[in-house]
């Protein structure tokens, strides 16, 4: 097995682009919002028309990993990178909207075409309608419903072809996934593996203030992408008994983001420019998992 | 190996056609069709009203939701035949399903304000709950290919095991029939008013079903003398072309394959057997059946391949581990199960079909395909225990 290294991060949050944008106390800058909406992003082409809010932040997260890491989209295009996905909460926001229609049909006698166009929009400061007109709907709706349909539209934007996991959870989901990043790498089955996760929450507003035991306020919608390459560093992957310093910061800095979290931290350990062991952690459920990427 | 092979040491399922593993394996060989009126939840303004719904489950508890119940039900038959002799911070728990707790969200939305049905709606839910409840305190993890989910979570258990992050894994998939996903797929049109024909001239769309399959899995050099059989190799491989539909050149699902045959050092020569996905839509056996032509070349002709969905339903989460599982019974017993409502063959969709009767061969070696929504697709190459 090769060792690995973190070559860039991109991160969109609801606070704004890149780790720059986070506050230093991210309670006190909510304001008492509960959640923190990200904008839909501005994506152009024929494709983008029907994809979801949650689907275009993924695309965006990647775009934003890009530039980040000054590589064209062919650098990553094709079989050797490997796509893997994490999220605890973005499909959420197109069930709630077909399980919505499903009542609104039903009541109107009515049936719609399309998905995140008709969706309510969000800015940073809080929600808005777009539209008057029913929610999103049927036939064309669905396929946005599965947590595959983000990676999806990511895959097929960039030409991914490679290896594919995605796995669901907060942020111990994701030091799976990075886990599994370096697995991918590590037995030669990619050359290189985009680790991307998205978090929505405003469509499920109500639904997650019932549930507050599982997170806190404020909830800030996030997507950020990872690049994974060879390198020196060995990860060591083990169950966490304590949050890192870096869990720590990244909870204060840009509030929940649940399966964003490890990979804000990477980013904000990047700006710092440290360069010793790199010590992640996430938890969810009451399981914490770590890794550890150090130099041998 | 390039890869360790990890032990499959025992299944367990909850299915259609049988409440055990037992009545599983029965029900596949006597070509039992497991599809009936769906009676559970309202269907009659459906086109489709048909599934492979589970009528009754030997326990059912009061407060757990339909998928857990499922997940208990298999975890049940599983422990039956095999005990968690492993400290419980050295057990893992990794699941596959396409639709988690989607039932108690659509509860959670129309009129049940509880916190507990919220969280419940989380896909991630489930796994937790069956994790609590067998005292596993290793990793716990959810993996959602869509319909390939079932394989990657065998896969990613492998990796738990190689990487001695655990000791022992329950894994498998999971998912239950419910007016959401029949709605969904309906409105898809992708159900077939006929019956569900996996490779047949008159194939014309799938019917849904649910279902739960566990295994448990161990390093290969732990497992001792007891096992089912050995996961050799796994990939997956994205389409990167379509969100809800597979690619008309099938580049991803035999990217998975060649992958998992290179990961498992197995030459297509040493294939005795394909459980292909197979899930009766004109697309997706158009495009696996010539993707297998490809991969297996010359050996197409007397590699004997098989579809279970015409008899179960596409269970989805579920389908894969339930088709890992039969790869490794037909070893052990000996015969192929036959392909429910594969009755005319389609000519563009030439193999050895396994058709209207079991055949009695020994598989060693198994070849599992699976593809799911989003251009995820997954293999596995599994060896039976039969000797």
């Amino acid at each position: 097995m090769t060792g690995t290294e973190v070559a860039a991060v991109g991160v969109v949050t609801g606070w704004g682009q890149s780790v720059v944008a986070l506050p230093s106390d991210a309670a006190r800058a909510a304001g008492g919002r509960r959640v923190i909406a990200a904008l839909r992003p501005s994506l152009v082409g024929e494709r983008f028309r029907r994809a979801t809010r949650e689907c275009l932040l993924g695309v965006a997260a990647v775009e934003a990993l890009l530039r980040e890491a000054s590589l064209g989209r062919e650098e990553i295009r094709g079989g050797e990178t490997a796509l893997v996905y994490v999220t605890a909460a973005a499909y959420g926001s197109a069930n709630h909207d077909f399980i919505v229609a499903e009542a609104a049909d039903v009541g109107a006698g009515a049936v719609s075409v399309g998905a995140g166009a008709a969706r309510t929009e969000h800015s940073v400061g809080g929600l808005r309608k777009a539209h008057a007109g029913p929610v999103a709907s049927n036939t064309l709706h669905f396929p946005y419903t599965a947590p595959s349909a983000v990676p999806a539209e990511v895959a097929i934007e960039f030409g991914l072809t490679g290896p594919y996991v995605i796995l669901l959870g907060g942020a111990s989901a994701m030091i799976d996934g990075l886990w599994q990043a370096t697995l991918l790498l590590g037995r030669g089955q990619c050359r290189r593996a985009l680790v991307l996760a998205v978090e929505t929450f405003a469509e499920c507003e109500p639904l997650w203030a019932r549930g507050r035991w599982l997170l806190r306020p404020p909830l800030v919608e996030s997507a950020a992408c990872a690049l994974l390459v060879p390198g020196p560093r060995r990860a060591t992957y083990a169950p966490a008994s304590t949050p890192s310093p870096l869990e720590a910061l990244v909870r204060v800095r840009a509030g929940e983001t649940l399966a964003c979290a490890p990979l804000i931290a990477l980013a904000l350990a990047r700006a710092s420019g440290g360069a010793g062991p790199l010590r992640l952690t996430g938890e969810w459920r009451g399981r914490r998992a770590g890794l550890v990427w150090e130099t041998p | 190996m390039i890869t360790e092979p990890v032990a499959i040491v025992a299944a367990g399922a909850v299915t259609p056609i049988g409440a055990d593993l037992d009545a599983f394996w029965s029900g596949l060989v006597i070509g039992t069709d497991g599809i009936s009126r769906i009676e559970r939840f309202p269907v009659d303004d459906l086109r489709v009203r048909l599934g492979g719904e589970i009528k009754k489950l030997k326990r059912e508890r009061q407060g757990d939701c339909r998928a857990s119940q499922l997940l208990f039900a298999a975890a049940d038959d599983l422990r039956a035949r095999a005990s968690l002799d492993a400290p419980p911070a050295r057990v893992a728990v990794v699941l596959g399903t396409a639709l988690g707790g989607v039932e108690e969200g659509e509860k959670a939305l129309a009129r049940d304000p509880s916190a507990r049905r919220a969280a419940a709606a989380l896909y991630d839910g489930p796994a937790s709950a069956l994790a609590r409840r067998l005292g596993a305190r290793g990793p716990v993890m959810t993996v959602s290919t869509a319909c390939a989910s079932g394989a990657t979570a065998l896969g990613v258990a492998a990796d738990l095991l190689r990487s001695d992050a655990a000791d022992l894994v329950v894994t498998g998939g999971y998912d239950i029939l419910c007016r959401f996903v029949m709605r969904g797929f309906d409105a898809l049109r992708s159900l077939t008013r006929d019956r569900a024909r996996p490779f047949d001239r008159r194939r014309s769309g799938l019917l849904l079903g649910e279902g739960a399959a566990l295994v448990l899995m161990a390093r290969d050099r732990d497992a001792g003398g007891r096992r089912l059989g050995r996961l050799l190799g796994h990939a997956s491989a994205s389409d990167g072309a379509h969100v809800a539909a597979p690619d008309p050149d099938g580049r991803g699902l035999e990217r998975a394959i060649r992958e998992a045959l290179a990961q498992a050092e197995v030459g297509v020569a040493d294939i005795d057997f394909v459980s292909a996905h197979g899930t009766a839509t004109p697309l997706n056996d158009r495009v696996e059946a010539a993707v297998l032509r490809r991969v297996l070349d010359a050996h197409a002709e007397r590699i004997p391949v098989n579809a279970i969905k015409g008899a179960l339903g596409h269970t989805m989460g579920a389908a894969a581990t339930l088709e890992a599982v039969m790869c490794l019974l037909a070893s052990r017993e000996g015969v192929v199960p036959p392909t429910v409502g594969l009755e005319e063959r389609d000519p563009e969709c030439e193999l050895d079909l396994v058709a209207t009767a079991p055949r009695a061969v020994r598989p060693r070696v198994s070849l599992s395909t699976s593809l799911g929504f989003g251009g995820c697709n997954a293999a596995l190459v599994l060896e039976g225990d039969g000797r």
